[in-house]
C-alpha cells in the first residue's frame, strides 16, 4: 500500500515544533510510549495539549495522526471502510487502523465530543492486549511497540455530566495541564508573535484576569492561544486596545456588561 | 377621590394587615384632591412597597406629593424601583435620605451632569475588579468609601465629572486603589521589631494598636494613610498603567484651597494637592520636609513596604514637630478628608469581618474535626471523651493545657505537607492524616493558631456522635434539603424582589394505597397502547441505503449499478449504508400543582394522568422528574419530591403519586424557577418543563390578579433563556386569555374534560416531543 505510505509520511514532524515544557509532563509521556501505555491529556483549551503532542511525535519520531472528534464520528470513521473503486470493493484504513500499523501516534482530540459506542473501540487498544479488532475484515491488529494512543478532553466546559467512562478513563495515564505560569506563559507568547516580552507579560496579566471570572458569568478566561493572537495582530500593526478587543475581549463573550468589564481590564492595563 | 374610598382601597392592597385608622388616613390625606391619575398610579405603587416595609411606604406617601412635582409619572414606577433597591441595600435611613435627594438628582440629570448611578454600572464593576484582584470582593454602596477586606464599598452614585465616561473612570480608579491596598498589605501590617504585640484573629489589628500607641492617633492615621495612598499609586502605575494614565488625563480634582491653619492638616492638605497635581513625587518637592523626601526616594528607588510607612509616620510624629504634641499650634488636630479614591482607613471594619472569617471556617473545622475524632477506634475515643471530663470538673482552665496541635517530628525533613500533625488532647496523642491535617493547617497559616477551645468543643461533639444535620420532619414529609431562596419578579417596579421565596423541599410519603393498581387496571387496554405507540418512538439505529458515502457497501446499489456498467449505463455512485442515529436526548420536568383547588376528582385525573405518563416514558426512555407545588406565603413554598430525573422509577415512585394530595395555594413562580434550576442541571439536547395546574396562579398574600400572572411570565421567560421549553396542560371550564400571555399562544394546552386527561396527556407529550 504505497498510498498510505506517503499519507503517513505527510504525518510525520520534520522539524522541532517549539515546546516549552511546564512541569515534566515530557518525561512522563516518553516513559508511557516505552511501557506502551496509552496518554489522556485533560486542561482547557488553548493550553498546549496540540503542540505538546507535535513535539512529543517529533521527539519520538513517530507520525502523528490526529482526529477531532465529534458526535458524528462513527466507528468506521476511526477503523476504516469499504470503498468501491472501479467496481471492486476496497478496503480504505481509517486514521486509527492506520496508526496502528504504522506504528504511529493517534491523538483523538476532544474525545469526550465522540458518541460513547464509539469510544468504546479503543478499550482494547488502550489496555495491555494493545489490539485493534477490524470486525468487518475478520482481522485482528496487534500494535506494535512504537504505536501509542493519545485522548484529550476539557473537563471545564462541559458539564458535569458529559464525561469520560469510568472504564474509559482508567486505561490511560493522565497529564494534566493548566495554562502555564506568568513568566512561562510570556515566553511561549513572545515566541509564538514574536511581541517584546514586557507586551507579552502584560498580556498575560490581562489574560490571568479573565480566568478568575468564574463565578461572574465566564466559565472559561483567555487562552494562550488568544494572547498569541493579540500579539500577531499587534505585530503586523494594529494597535495595541484594538488587537485585544479583536482577539481577546470579543471572543469570550457576548454578554455586553462583561465585554465592557474586560474592555476597562484592556484600558487599565495598557 | 374620597377619603372613604381610598381608604378602602388602601385596606384591600394591604390586608391582611390592619393599620391604624388614624395613621391611613393620614397617610392618605394629601390625596384626597390629586386627579385619578395619580390616584391610579400610587394605588399601583402602593403594594410594590408596602410588603418590603411599612415604614418606607408611609414615609414614600408623605413624600410623593413633592416627587411628583419634578417626576413624570410615567416615570414613577422605575424610580420606585430604585427607591426599593436603596432600602435593600442600605436600610431605612438611606432610602428617605434617596427619596428626599431625588429632586436634585433629577435637575443634575436634565443638565447633562454626567451622572452615574452606581447601580447602573455595577454589572461591568463587579467583574472588573474580580478579575483584576483575581478574586471574588464584593461592591457595595455606602456613605463612604472604604473597604473591609471583603466588599469594597463605592459611593452610590458619582458627578465629580461632566461627562459620565470619566465618572466610570473614577469608580475603576476607587476599586483599583481599595485594591492596591489589600495588595500591598496596607491592613495587615505588622512590625517585627515589636515584640510584645500578640497577634489574635479577635482582637484588635497591629495597625490599631500602633496608632494608639502615638502621641496623635488620628494624625498618625491620617498620615499612615495618605503615605499609603501613595505607595498604591506606585503599584497601580506599575500594575495598571492604562488606568493610571487616564486618570492623569483627566482634569484634576480641584483640591479644597488649603484653609487649615493647624500645620498637620496643612502639611496633609498640601501633600495630597501634590499628589493630585502629579509633583509629588519628584524628589525636590519643596514644601516636604526632608522625612518624606526620605521615603519618597526610598518608595522611588527601592521600593519600601508597609512597615517603612510605619517607620515614617512614626519619624514625622516624632521629627517634624519636635516631639510636640500639638505640632506647635497648641490645638487639637482637627483631622482633614482623605482623597476620594483613597477613603477611609476603617479598621475596626476589617477586623469585624477577619473575627467572622475566624469563626465561620473554625466552626467548619470543628466540624470536620469532629467527624474525623469520632471515625477514631471506639477505645481512643472513649479515652479523649473522658479526659475531656476530668479537665470539664477539675479546676484547672487554661487553654493551652487543655489541647495543641504540634507538627510531628517529621516536619521540615520530610515534604511538609504529606508528614503526619499530631494532636494531643488532654495528653492523649492522636495523629491526623491526609486532608484533615492539610485543613489543620490551612487554618494555622491564615490566622496564626488554633485555639484549644475549637479542639475541645470538636471532641465534645464527637462524643455526642456527629449526626449529619438532619432536618426535624414534619407531618407533612420531612424537608430533604435545606431552603432555596428565589428572588421574584414584582412588575410594577420592573425589578426583583431579592431573595423573597423560600423553597423548602419535601418528600411525600410513600402511601400505600390500591391506586395505582386500579387506576393500571382501569385504562390497561390503554396502558399496552400507550407502550406500544412509545416503543415506535424510542431511539433507533436507521439504516438509510444508498448514500454517497457510509459505514457499509450497500449490495444492492452496488449490484445495479455493476449491472448498469454492464449494460452501458452510467453508474451510480451511491453504494453506501450508513446508520443514521436519532438518538432521543430529552428530560421533562412535570409539575404539578397541588393546590387545594384540586381536591376531588381533578386531583385523582391528574395521578391517574401521571401514572399513564410514567409508563409510557418507562419505554420511551427519556428522563423525566416530577414535583409537586404548593405553600402558603412567600415564606412557605413548598415543592414535593415525586421524582428525581435520575431516580429510577419504580414502586416508591408510585406510592408517591398515589399521595399527591390538595395542600394549598398556587404560587407558580418560586415552582418554576425551581424546576428550571434543576432541569438547568441536565445536559440534555432538549429540556421540557410541563406545567399541570387546574387554574391562575394565587396565594394568601398579595400574589394574586395582575402579579401573579406577570411574576408567573416571568419565571417562564427566565426557564426559556435557560434554553428550556415550557409547557402547560391546564384543566379548566374555560380557556383564559391570560394563559396566551403567559406561555405563548402555542405553548400551552387546556383540557375541559378533565375525565380525557388520562388520555389526553401522553398524547400531547408524543406530539410535543417527535
Ligand atoms: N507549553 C507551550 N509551549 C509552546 N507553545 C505553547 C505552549 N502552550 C501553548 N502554546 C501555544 O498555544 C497555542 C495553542 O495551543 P494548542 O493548540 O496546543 O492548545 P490545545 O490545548 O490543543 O487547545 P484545544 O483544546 O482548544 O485544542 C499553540 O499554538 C502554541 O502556540
Ligand atoms: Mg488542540
Amino acid at each position: 500500500m504505497s498510498g498510505a505510505k506517503i499519507r503517513l509520511e505527510e504525518h510525520r514532524i520534520i522539524e522541532e515544533p517549539y515546546y516549552l515544557a511546564q512541569k515534566n509532563e515530557v518525561e512522563i509521556a516518553c516513559a508511557a510510549h516505552r511501557r506502551g501505555l496509552p496518554l489522556l491529556l485533560k486542561g482547557p483549551t488553548g493550553c498546549g495539549k496540540t503542540r505538546f503532542m507535535q513535539y512529543l511525535a517529533w521527539k519520538l519520531d513517530r507520525p502523528l495522526i490526529t482526529v477531532s472528534c465529534h458526535d458524528d464520528l462513527s466507528t468506521s470513521d476511526l477503523v476504516g471502510r469499504y470503498l468501491i473503486r472501479a467496481g471492486e470493493a476496497v478496503w480504505m484504513d481509517g486514521p486509527l487502523t492506520l496508526a496502528v500499523r504504522a506504528g504511529g501516534i493517534c491523538y483523538l482530540d476532544e474525545v469526550v465530543e465522540a458518541r460513547k459506542d464509539t469510544t468504546v473501540v479503543i478499550h482494547p487498544l488502550a489496555d495491555d492486549r494493545r489490539e485493534l479488532p477490524i470486525e468487518k475484515r475478520g482481522e485482528l491488529l496487534v500494535a506494535p511497540p512504537e504505536f501509542m494512543l493519545a485522548v484529550s478532553y476539557n473537563p471545564g466546559y462541559q458539564s458535569v455530566l458529559k464525561d469520560l467512562k469510568p472504564s474509559t478513563r482508567q486505561r490511560f495515564v493522565a497529564l494534566s495541564f493548566t495554562y502555564p505560569a506568568v513568566e512561562q506563559e510570556a515566553e511561549i507568547v513572545c515566541r509564538e508573535s514574536r511581541v517584546d516580552r514586557k507586551l507579552a507579560l502584560t498580556l498575560v496579566k490581562l489574560a490571568v484576569m479573565t480566568r478568575s471570572l468564574k463565578d461572574s458569568g465566564l466559565p472559561e478566561g483567555a487562552s494562550t492561544r488568544l494572547l498569541i493572537q493579540a500579539g500577531k495582530l499587534i505585530e503586523d500593526g494594529v494597535d495595541i486596545p484594538s488587537a485585544c478587543r479583536a482577539a481577546v475581549v470579543e471572543p469570550l463573550s457576548d454578554d455586553p456588561e462583561m465585554l465592557a468589564a474586560i474592555e476597562d481590564m484592556v484600558a487599565s492595563l495598557f | 377621590m374620597k377619603l372613604p374610598e381610598l381608604t378602602k382601597r388602601f385596606n384591600q392592597i394591604v390586608a391582611p394587615d390592619i393599620p391604624n385608622e388614624w395613621d391611613v388616613e393620614e397617610m392618605l390625606e394629601p390625596y384626597l384632591d390629586q386627579s385619578d391619575d395619580v390616584c391610579q398610579t400610587i394605588f399601583w405603587c402602593i403594594p410594590a412597597i408596602w410588603p418590603i416595609s411599612n415604614g418606607l411606604c408611609r414615609d414614600f406617601l408623605k413624600i410623593l406629593p413633592e416627587l411628583l412635582g419634578f417626576v413624570p409619572l410615567a416615570q414613577l414606577p422605575a424610580r420606585v424601583g430604585e427607591i426599593l433597591d436603596c432600602y435593600e441595600m442600605q436600610g431605612l435611613r438611606a432610602a428617605q435620605q434617596f427619596m428626599r435627594s431625588m429632586e436634585s438628582r433629577y435637575q443634575e440629570r436634565g443638565n447633562g451632569s454626567g451622572l452615574v448611578l452606581l447601580g447602573e454600572v455595577e454589572g461591568r464593576l463587579l467583574p472588573f475588579i474580580r478579575g483584576v484582584a483575581g478574586r471574588d470582593l464584593m461592591i457595595a454602596g455606602g456613605n463612604a468609601v472604604f473597604t473591609d477586606t471583603e466588599t469594597i464599598f463605592l459611593p452610590p452614585e458619582l458627578a465629580i465629572y461632566p461627562k459620565s465616561a470619566d465618572n466610570i473612570l473614577l469608580y475603576k480608579l476607587i476599586l483599583a486603589f481599595q485594591w492596591a491596598f489589600l495588595e500591598i498589605g496596607s491592613f495587615t501590617v505588622f512590625d517585627s521589631a515589636e515584640q510584645d504585640f500578640k497577634s489574635d484573629p479577635e482582637g484588635p489589628l497591629w495597625l490599631t494598636s500602633f496608632f494608639s500607641s502615638c502621641s496623635d492617633p488620628i494624625f498618625a492615621r491620617d498620615c499612615y494613610s495618605f503615605l499609603e495612598t501613595v505607595r498604591a499609586a506606585r503599584f497601580l502605575e506599575r500594575e495598571l498603567p492604562g488606568l493610571m494614565r487616564a486618570w492623569s488625563a483627566l482634569p484634576r480634582i480641584v483640591a479644597p484651597p488649603v484653609q487649615e491653619a493647624d500645620p498637620r492638616a496643612t502639611l496633609l492638605l498640601e501633600l495630597q494637592a501634590e499628589l493630585l497635581n502629579g509633583s509629588l513625587l519628584q524628589i525636590q518637592s519643596q514644601s516636604s520636609p526632608t522625612v518624606f523626601n526620605d521615603y519618597w526616594r526610598r518608595l522611588t528607588c527601592e521600593g519600601a513596604s508597609a512597615v517603612d510607612t510605619v517607620h515614617a509616620v512614626r519619624e514625622v510624629l516624632a521629627a517634624i514637630f519636635d516631639g510636640k504634641e500639638d505640632g506647635g499650634s497648641g490645638e487639637e488636630y482637627p483631622g482633614i478628608s482623605p482623597l476620594i479614591f483613597q477613603g477611609e482607613l476603617r479598621l475596626t471594619a476589617i477586623e469585624a469581618v477577619r473575627r467572622q472569617q475566624f469563626l465561620r471556617q473554625g466552626e467548619e473545622l470543628v466540624h470536620s474535626l469532629a467527624l474525623y475524632l469520632a471515625a477514631l477506634p471506639q477505645e481512643k475515643l472513649s479515652q479523649l471523651l473522658r479526659s475531656e471530663e476530668e479537665k470539664q470538673s477539675g479546676a484547672s482552665g487554661l487553654e493551652s493545657d487543655v489541647s495543641m496541635i504540634m507538627d510531628s517530628e517529621f516536619a521540615g525533613t520530610v515534604d511538609e505537607h504529606q508528614a503526619p500533625l499530631l494532636v494531643t488532647i488532654n495528653n492523649e496523642e492522636v495523629e491526623l492524616s491526609g486532608e484533615m491535617a492539610e485543613e489543620v493547617r490551612k487554618f494555622r497559616e491564615e490566622f496564626g493558631h488554633l485555639p484549644g477551645r475549637f479542639v475541645s468543643s470538636a471532641v465534645g461533639r464527637a462524643g455526642e456522635g456527629v449526626a449529619p444535620d438532619v432536618q426535624p420532619g414534619n407531618e407533612q414529609g420531612g424537608a430533604l434539603q435545606a431552603a432555596i431562596c428565589y428572588d421574584e419578579w414584582d412588575y410594577r417596579r420592573l425589578g426583583f424582589r431579592k431573595n423573597w421565596c423560600v423553597v423548602t423541599v419535601k418528600d411525600l410519603p410513600d402511601l400505600k394505597s390500591g391506586f395505582i393498581r386500579q387506576t393500571l387496571g382501569k385504562y390497561h387496554g390503554v396502558v399496552n397502547r400507550l407502550r406500544h405507540q412509545f416503543e415506535m418512538m424510542r431511539t433507533t439505529d436507521r439504516f438509510v441505503r444508498r448514500q454517497r458515502d457510509g459505514d457499509d457497501i450497500d449490495l444492492d446499489g452496488l449490484v445495479e449499478s455493476l449491472a448498469d456498467a454492464r449494460a452501458g449505463l452510467a453508474q451510480s455512485d451511491r453504494l453506501y449504508i450508513k446508520l443514521l442515529r436519532d438518538e432521543r436526548d430529552i428530560a421533562v420536568i412535570f409539575l404539578v400543582d397541588m393546590s387545594n383547588s384540586t381536591a376531588g376528582w381533578v386531583g385523582n385525573t391528574i395521578k391517574e394522568s401521571l401514572v399513564l405518563m410514567t409508563e409510557a416514558l418507562e419505554v420511551l426512555g427519556d428522563r423525566y422528574g416530577i414535583y409537586g407545588f404548593s405553600g402558603m406565603r412567600r415564606t412557605r413554598c413548598e415543592i414535593y419530591h415525586i421524582k428525581d430525573i435520575d431516580e429510577p422509577s419504580g414502586d416508591v415512585v408510585r406510592q408517591r403519586i398515589g399521595a399527591i394530595g390538595p395542600r394549598e395555594y398556587t404560587r407558580m413562580g418560586p415552582a418554576i424557577r425551581h424546576a428550571t434550576s434543576l432541569l438547568g442541571k441536565t445536559d440534555a439536547r432538549v429540556r421540557l418543563l410541563i406545567t399541570l395546574t387546574d387554574g391562575k396562579p394565587e396565594d394568601y398574600d398579595d400574589y394574586k390578579g395582575e402579579y401573579a400572572i406577570e411574576d408567573t411570565r416571568h419565571a417562564l421567560l427566565e426557564a426559556k433563556t435557560a434554553g428550556i421549553h415550557p409547557f402547560c396542560i391546564t384543566i379548566d371550564h374555560q380557556a383564559h386569555d391570560y394563559m396566551d400571555h403567559l406561555y405563548g399562544p402555542v405553548n400551552y394546552i387546556f383540557v375541559n374534560d378533565v375525565r380525557r386527561l388520562p388520555l389526553r396527556m401522553p398524547e400531547i407529550y408524543r406530539v410535543l416531543t417527535s
